[in-house]
């Protein structure tokens, strides 16, 4: 088979997989050889479904041995499979990064044989790049479950990124629609992962040279709304894995049908304003200081989808509110829904030159038309006459429902709704908002 | 009212910058001399450029204020807005007037624009470092073209030296007609103009298939979205890519 056809099978089969960060790595470029990377990554392209394109995204193989329902490469679908070589694999990433067309690779696999027989194949791929090929830049491998941790270890040392997906959200999930995987076998790779990159960091600390060891940490994915876990239970999972694991993300994914098994619900469309809201709480819960049973609860263990989660916080919290602008501490900033980190941290600047007035703050970023409700300017209140969560609620409502149209099925700008977050080595520069 | 116009390079804005101070003096407006909006009703003050005099106005910014306003002004000059002489000018006066705090004063109209203008140029090099598409040549040169809104080929360069630095490679603004070389040691801003047919190298057309079958695949097509597609990569861009 020739390799623009394996390209478009492998490439099609990998689509999928929601992660295309190139971030986190910080690693400059040697004299003689190819590639360095950025700590805060790069998007190359956009493709037409609005997502970033920033690594060659393929898998090594589409043939698989297990038969998972959601999985458009499972083994009773009836697809095209091949496989690449991996001289084959190192000589597209190295002409397409030449190029500048991506930062790297993400290479990822279906289970040909058996896990520890892919994962050896993904571990050879990966070594030859970097041994052979030279290549320093950016590469994203996925961990095979159930492979042994040898290998992984073994790969990691190669690596920049790491990650194992959950895919589904519970046991039960994994029961009724991939009976061949278990919960364990997703959880034992990503323990093991966690435990060798802080002891990695750890002989950083002591020797200068140490071998690294996924220095871009590890990341995870979830199908939502393939099964019928709440996002309470979603978004508990995601804490415990950022609190238990560190993991620098964890993706989610609408569920598209890829097939019409009896054991999956019927949808006309991904539930893509839901995956919105998750990713939402999820910025709440790494950046905000929020945590999941603040941001839903068991009596309410579903997103509103006709708000935010912080602004349905604010609401159900609308006795801490108003907060002086003047006065609140940053962490009370950020709990307004309108002010972001990147104007909180403004805020907290510009107020030492002076009470900050209406207008200034508009200046700064703060998105006014949410924030107003919920602040004073030196005492005066700019929202609706009562505190009152309801009429505050049909009033923002109103408001987003005349000049905006957020249609479940839309593909969502999570950034038009949260800034960016940046590093923030350099104080000034994370103040003014600097990239 | 007074213009103070300079010859439209950085060293001599600065010295405008430093005549006005020692000649005791508030022009109104300091205006590159290729600018329109020189008028034929004010007394114009032509300033000759002066290495030295403006090497003092740049270490007085980086000592009196701060490196970190001395690059706005630098970010803001490479904007090629029209009023970019002007606005450095009264930023800088404020500057000096407060010292290093100058950039936390961000209810001042002045620091605002200034750091607007700043974010508008960084935003454009960082997706330019993604953006920008080689082309190899028969000579094995990696040669690309882009017509950016602000003059950042320089702040492109090294990027690349480091990432590329075992290839030589060209970044060519065509609408500038300027372009950054690299020799595998280090980089130079030149004038550049190609006249005559580029010849490729004999694979290069077979990498482009390949990238462009990637990048119509990869889109899932239940999501297809090109609203956002372009919020992201405005279309003005589209022109050097080997994708669209």
């Amino acid at each position: 088979m020739d390799i623009l056809k394996k390209l478009k099978i492998l490439s099609d089969a990998a689509k999928y997989d929601v992660s295309c960060s190139s971030s986190g790595s910080n690693r400059k470029g040697k004299k003689g050889e190819l590639g360095s990377t950025n700590e805060s990554g790069i998007c190359h392209s956009w493709a037409d479904d609005g997502r970033c394109i920033s690594l060659l995204k393929i898998l090594f193989t589409n043939y698989c041995i297990y038969d998972c329902a959601y999985c458009v490469n499972r083994a009773s679908n009836d697809v095209p499979r091949t496989a690449f070589t991996p001289d084959e694999v190192a000589d597209l990433t190295i002409n397409f990064y030449k190029r500048n067309y991506i930062e790297g690779l993400f290479l990822s696999s279906a289970v040909y044989k058996s896990p520890n027989y892919t994962m050896e194949l993904l571990t050879s791929t990966v070594k030859k790049l970097r041994e052979e090929y030279r290549f320093n830049g950016y590469i994203h491998l996925k961990a095979i479950p159930g492979s042994d941790k040898e290998l992984i270890e073994k790969a990691g040392m190669y690596v920049d990124r790491m990650s194992v997906n959950i895919e589904l959200p519970s046991d039960e999930g994994l029961k009724l629609l991939a009976p061949q995987k278990n919960k364990n076998a997703i959880i034992k790779p990503m323990s093991f992962i966690n435990t060798r990159i802080k002891q990695a960091l750890e002989e950083r600390q002591k020797f200068k040279h140490s071998q690294s060891f996924v220095p871009a940490g590890q990341t995870t994915q979830l199908i939502v709304g393939a099964t019928q876990d709440s996002d309470l239970k979603i978004l508990k999972l995601s804490e415990a894995l950022y609190k238990g694991f560190k993991l620098k993300r964890v993706y989610y994914s609408a569920f598209i049908p890829v097939s019409n098994h009896p054991n999956l619900p019927a949808l006309t469309s991904p539930p893509l304003l839901r995956e919105n809201r998750l990713y939402q709480a999820d910025w709440l819960l790494r950046f905000y200081g929020y945590s999941a049973d603040e941001i839903l609860s068991d009596e309410k263990p579903n997103f509103d989808l006709a708000l935010d989660p912080k602004c349905d916080w604010a609401l159900r919290n609308i006795e801490l509110f108003p907060v002086e602008v003047n006065k609140a501490d940053y962490y009370l900033l950020l709990r307004v829904p309108g002010i972001g980190v990147r104007s909180a941290k403004r805020i907290i600047a510009a107020r030492k030159f002076g009470a900050l007035s209406y207008e200034d703050l508009k200046k700064l970023g703060v998105v006014l038309k949410r924030a107003k409700y919920f602040i004073t300017c030196s005492g005066k209140h700019y929202g609706i006459k009562n505190m009152d969560s309801s009429e505050i609620r049909n009033s923002i409502l109103f408001s987003s429902s005349t000049n905006s149209s957020i249609l479940d099925g839309e593909q969502l700008s999570l950034f038009s709704l949260y800034p960016q977050i940046l590093p923030t080595n350099d104080v000034i520069s994370t103040i003014t908002g600097e990239f | 009212m007074i213009q103070y116009i300079y010859d439209g390079s950085f060293d001599g804005l600065l010295t405008a910058i430093y005549e006005a101070y020692y000649r005791r003096e508030l022009p109104d407006e300091i205006l590159s001399q290729d600018s329109p909006q020189q008028s034929l009703f004010i007394e114009k003050i032509y300033i000759e450029t002066d290495e030295e005099k403006a090497k003092r106005v740049y270490t007085s910014i980086k000592t009196k204020i701060s490196e970190f306003a001395l690059r706005n002004c630098f970010y803001v000059f490479l904007s090629e807005r029209e009023d970019r002489g002007t606005l450095i000018y009264k930023y800088l006066r404020l500057g000096w007037k407060v010292g290093k705090e100058i950039d936390q004063n961000l209810k001042n109209d002045i620091v605002l624009e200034v750091h607007k203008i700043r974010r508008q140029v960084v935003k454009e090099v960082h997706l330019l470092l993604g953006l920008i598409r080689f082309k190899q040549l028969n000579s094995g040169i990696y040669y690309s073209q882009i017509e950016p809104d602000n003059n950042i080929v320089g702040l492109l360069a090294p990027h690349f030296a480091e990432r590329l630095s075992n290839e030589y490679w060209i970044i060519h603004d065509v609408k500038r007609n300027i372009g950054v070389m690299y020799n595998k040691v280090e980089w130079i801003i030149r004038d550049l103009n190609i006249t005559g047919d580029i010849k490729l190298q004999d694979n290069e057309e077979d990498y482009q298939v390949l990238w462009k079958e990637y990048f119509n695949t990869i889109a899932i097509k239940n999501k297809i979205n090109p609203k956002l597609q372009r919020q992201y990569m405005p279309k003005r861009y589209w022109k050097h890519l080997i994708e669209k």
